[in-house]
């Protein structure tokens, strides 16, 4: 499960994950993924447009990296771009509720820096 | 002579290493099945989280036994369907008898735990639960049209 961590700027980190976020997967990238997500204080937008599946624990991963970010005084959002699986599941599950959700890259990186 | 419904069969180790290999052979034999994608995409939803929740509920004798996997699919004349049936040697576990949780509204309220079973009621079109013979069986199926207006 391929993670990838792009410093946008200063203030803003991009983490994009590839794959499948089922068990396995989830755990493969958990340590990377919440330290990416938390470590250096900035927004973070995770790129979630080439994931193909999302199962609970990487729904899991998602709430506990965004509240840990969200405690450090950082925004965690959720880019989905064009992938109805993803987007799906997580209307299904009411996570885009929780975690704001954007199929448009530039508003995601906005939202995260608000 | 009725011809009988296609059946695929996979047992695999009760270990979430083994996950991605139920998921292969879903995805296989539901081609081989003429299961269409979007709806193996459904049952890989569903057999995810029905196989964490195995090992999550099931106890030491979840871990003891093979965990048996069944795939059939049937048609009749409005329509197609598939299930799939898990079998595991856990303690007794109805899922289907959990209480859906209200949804939290903010993540400060988001605890972890309780969506598998929203992701499984969501993806399944059907559900049963059955204990019989020291084993749980869960059976969840899709359903399709076939008929093109």
């Amino acid at each position: 499960m391929p993670i990838d961590i792009k410093e946008v700027n200063e203030k803003l980190r991009r983490i994009v994950l590839t794959g499948r976020l089922d068990i396995p997967g989830t755990e493969e990238i958990a340590i990377r993924f919440a330290k990416a997500a938390t470590s250096a204080g900035q927004a973070v937008v995770v790129d979630l447009t080439a994931v193909s599946f999302l199962g609970s624990i990487g729904i899991r991963a998602l709430i506990s990296n965004a509240k840990a970010a969200q405690s450090k005084g950082a925004r965690m959002v959720l880019f989905v771009g064009g992938n109805e699986t993803v987007t799906k599941t997580l209307q299904t599950t009411g996570i885009d509720v929780l975690i704001p959700t954007f199929a448009d890259a530039t508003k995601a990186e906005q939202a995260a820096l608000n | 002579m009725p011809v009988a419904d296609p059946v695929s069969e996979l047992s695999i180790d009760p270990d979430s290493s083994e996950f991605r290999l139920a998921s292969d052979w879903l995805g296989r034999a539901g081609r081989e099945l003429g299961i269409p994608p979007e709806q193996i995409a459904r049952l890989d939803v569903c057999l995810n989280e029905v196989l964490a929740n195995v090992l999550d509920h099931g106890g030491a004798s979840a871990r003891s036994a093979p965990i048996g996997l069944r795939l059939a699919r049937k048609r009749d004349p409005d329509g197609a369907d598939a299930t799939l049936t898990v079998t595991d040697a856990g303690s007794a576990f109805d899922p289907l008898a959990v209480l859906p949780r209200s949804r939290p509204q903010t993540l400060a309220e988001a605890a972890p735990g309780g969506l598998g079973l929203v992701m499984l009621r969501a993806n399944a079109d059907s559900l049963r639960y059955v204990y019989a013979e020291g084993r749980n069986q869960l059976t969840f199926g899709v359903r399709w049209n076939t008929v093109h207006k």
